[in-house]
């Protein structure tokens, strides 16, 4: 049987390094939002011989009389080339502009058989709109599950499981959000669902060690010390959680997988950080939410002994 | 009832549903669709997402002039054959949204140029047999449908203003007995013969073929009299080709990820692992089922979704197995073993699936565009879930308990030798 809560402090530490990690790249890369919620504007035209970036900027800089960005990509699977003209700012192109944009490139560039792929336009109070719904969407999540847990396991402490729970979904939060940064994926709405779908994957890993603790703790009494209690449920459900985290990380690596060979950005960039998080999620459960329940236990047992010595 | 027979009856239901959810079943106006005939959004197959707004209105727009709009959008796109479409308009946010697909073999078609066309000023004009310009749509300020006085027929009514009153009344003392025609931009969308010199500035068009019919040449005209264009607020174009490529990627990712989790299953939990990939199998189906039956838009995320709920789906297989297997170990019968394997494992994936249920709505009320898709095929994983993975599970494995042959402790994964 692993001891888990007796390792705790090394597990806490462990996880504070990643959260610190992530922090850190946060100041280093910054947080980059997508032009999904700053707004803006992004076009892609597919192109066969060579542009010059630099050159195909001033072009279009010319033909708006705007700051505009322009990269080139090549994809893996297709034999095409990617010209990307993105412009960040408070007023995203009006599709005229997106209009002279194209005429001047394909002007500029006759013989690259430029075509425009996709594209996008955000007006940066829609952006905004959709960055807020999904903070309310997250943080929404969280309080419902508290809710939940609490009334489900009242139990073995229905408000202690529950805000341990939560602690332990902040963990990967962080985590998948630390992925974003340091991979430098801008912020957009896959974001919101990969940590949505995170919250939901782990806190129901959490529920079922938690279930195990409250059949334990009918089977054994409540007499049993609660680390033991703990211990013992995780090691029991272990084989289960790995299976499962086998299971979900199996299926979210072939998505990645096949949208990193075949250059599926949108599904990238959600993939990536999720296949971090089921691992975060499975992490948190058994080395985060077990033990910090059983040191609120603890906790509350010696308030209790102290109230009545001093009775 | 013979329970052996349950788990073949099983198998069998999980077939013919699956064999629906892709080739699709048509009886008479009974119709489910199949897997290829799905409604897929624009991200998949290539298309047009815009958001248009009144420009420089400073106000929001009414209930009646977003209507007057969609119309507008609406005449431009049938000028432009663009049948295959949806506009829906968003009162709350006054805002109208458009989305059309853009398909493959259209080379010629300039996207950006169609969503341009499509948010400027509608230019309403009546015109003599000649093509001359009589009135224009500003001269109107308003139109409506009704039954006409004289005849109780579907008509509209048009009131004009002191200028157009002018304007008609000419005109319409030199056309007796010709038409006046009147078209959106460049569009004909109606034909009125002159019948007597109207002065006063009420008009009417009558002979309209239905009341409904009245109400759309109304809201054209109306539509014809608005002092705004419109400005494009959020627009996705995606073009086809990486639409189509990105959704056969996705499929075979899924394939590929069914698969594998299926084989694992299989040889890590045997006999469980097998019923586990056939309520595997039932599960994606009724996902595919609740996106082709009501024609949900599936999204690409929509299929990550579906992907991630393959490997979601089989956890509470995964509880039961392991349930099972330690009832096993603890000595008890193989018999006894599944049945307190399931009742121990209930409540665990019960709570578990409820938390994801609420992430899923959450999803599905907060989410912008893309991702509802992704709640929703989540939701329905869920769903599934319990009817696949803890029902349809629990009758296969039971039934199958039935034959002497597989009561052994190994055909589960357990050490023990108890018979």
């Amino acid at each position: 049987m692993i001891r888990f809560y007796k390792h705790r402090y090394i597990y806490f530490a462990i996880s504070l390094c990643l959260i610190l990690l992530g922090v850190g790249a946060a100041f280093i890369n910054g947080i980059q939002l997508d032009i999904q919620f700053k707004g803006g504007t992004i076009l892609k035209y597919t192109y066969s011989s060579d542009i010059n970036a630099e050159q195909a900027e001033k072009i279009v800089e010319q033909a708006v009389g705007r700051t505009v960005n322009c990269q080139l990509q090549s994809n893996m699977a297709q034999d095409h080339k990617i010209l990307m003209v993105s412009l960040a700012s408070n007023e995203a192109l009006s599709s005229r502009e997106q209009e002279a944009v194209t005429s001047a490139l394909t002007r500029a560039y006759p013989d690259a058989s430029l075509a425009l792929s996709e594209s996008l336009t955000v007006e940066p109070f829609i952006g905004k709109h959709f960055f807020t719904n999904g903070m309310i969407a997250i943080a929404l999540s969280f309080l419902l599950i508290l809710v939940y847990v609490g009334w489900r396991f009242k139990n073995i402490g229905g408000l202690s499981a529950g805000s341990m729970a939560i602690i332990a979904l902040f963990h990967d939060v962080f985590i998948v959000t630390a992925v974003f940064i340091i991979f430098k994926i801008p912020l957009n709405d896959s974001f919101i669902a990969a940590i949505l779908t995170i919250i939901g994957f782990s806190i129901n890993d959490t529920i079922v060690i938690y279930d195990r603790i409250r059949e334990n703790e009918r089977l054994l009494g409540r007499k049993t010390p609660a680390e033991e209690l703990v211990d013992i449920s995780i090691n029991q459900s272990m084989s289960r959680s790995i299976n499962t985290n086998i299971a979900v990380f199996m299926s979210i690596a072939v998505i990645y997988v096949f949208a990193q060979v075949y250059d599926i950005g949108s599904i990238r960039a959600f993939a990536l950080p999720m296949m971090f998080g089921t691992i975060s999620g499975c992490y948190s459960t058994i080395c985060i939410a077990g033990p910090l329940w059983t040191m609120w236990q603890h906790h509350k047992k010696t308030k209790i002994r102290v109230k009545s010595a001093e009775a | 009832m013979n329970s052996k027979r349950v788990f073949f009856i099983t198998v069998l239901l999980t077939a013919a549903l699956f064999c629906l959810s892709i080739f699709g079943l048509k009886i008479g106006n009974f119709w489910i669709k199949g897997a290829d005939q799905m409604r897929y959004g624009i991200d998949i197959r290539g298309g047009v997402e815009a958001t248009y707004e009144p420009k420089d209105l400073g106000r929001a727009p009414t209930e009646n002039e977003l209507e007057a709009i969609r119309t507008i959008i609406e005449t431009r796109m049938d000028a432009k054959n663009i049948t295959d479409r949806d506009v829906t308009v968003d009162k709350g946010n006054g805002k109208v949204i458009v989305r059309f697909p853009w398909k493959s073999d259209e080379t010629n078609f300039d996207p950006q140029k169609a969503v341009s066309e499509l948010g400027e000023t509608a230019k309403l004009t009546f015109r003599d047999p000649d093509g001359n310009v009589i009135m224009e749509g500003t001269d109107v300020t308003k139109s409506s449908a009704q039954l006409s006085q004289s005849d109780s027929q579907p008509a509209v009514a048009l009131t004009l203003s002191a200028r157009g009153a002018d304007k008609f009344a000419q005109a319409t003392g030199r056309l007796i007995g010709q038409n006046i025609d009147i078209y959106m931009d460049e569009a004909l969308i109606s034909t009125a013969i002159v019948q007597t010199q109207i002065t006063g500035g009420n008009a009417e068009i009558t002979h309209l073929e239905s009341l409904q019919a009245a109400t759309l040449l109304a809201n054209r005209i109306n539509s014809g009299s608005l002092p705004y264009s419109l400005i494009v607020k959020n627009c996705n174009i995606i073009s086809p080709t990486l639409g189509s490529n990105a959704l056969a990627v996705m499929v075979m990712a899924g394939k590929v990820a069914f698969a594998l989790v299926c084989l694992f299953m299989l040889i890590y939990y045997r006999l469980p692992g097998l019923v586990a990939c056939i309520a595997l199998t039932l599960q994606v189906t009724g996902q595919l089922l609740a996106l082709s039956v009501p024609q949900f838009t599936l999204t690409l995320p929509g299929i990550a979704g579906l992907i991630l709920s393959i490997g979601m789906g089989v956890d509470a297989n995964i509880i039961i197995s392991e349930r099972i297997k330690e009832e096993l170990n603890g000595g008890k019968t193989v018999l006894r073993a599944i049945e307190t394997g399931f009742k121990r494992a209930f409540s665990a994936v019960f709570d578990g699936n409820v938390t994801v249920v609420i992430v899923a709505i959450i999803l599905i009320i907060f989410g912008s565009g893309s991702m509802l898709s992704f709640g929703y095929t989540l939701l329905c994983g869920v769903i599934m879930n319990f009817v696949a993975g803890v029902t349809a599970s629990r009758l296969m494995i039971r039934s199958l308990s039935n034959f002497k042959a597989l009561r052994q402790p190994q055909y589960f994964g357990a050490k023990g030798v108890v018979q």
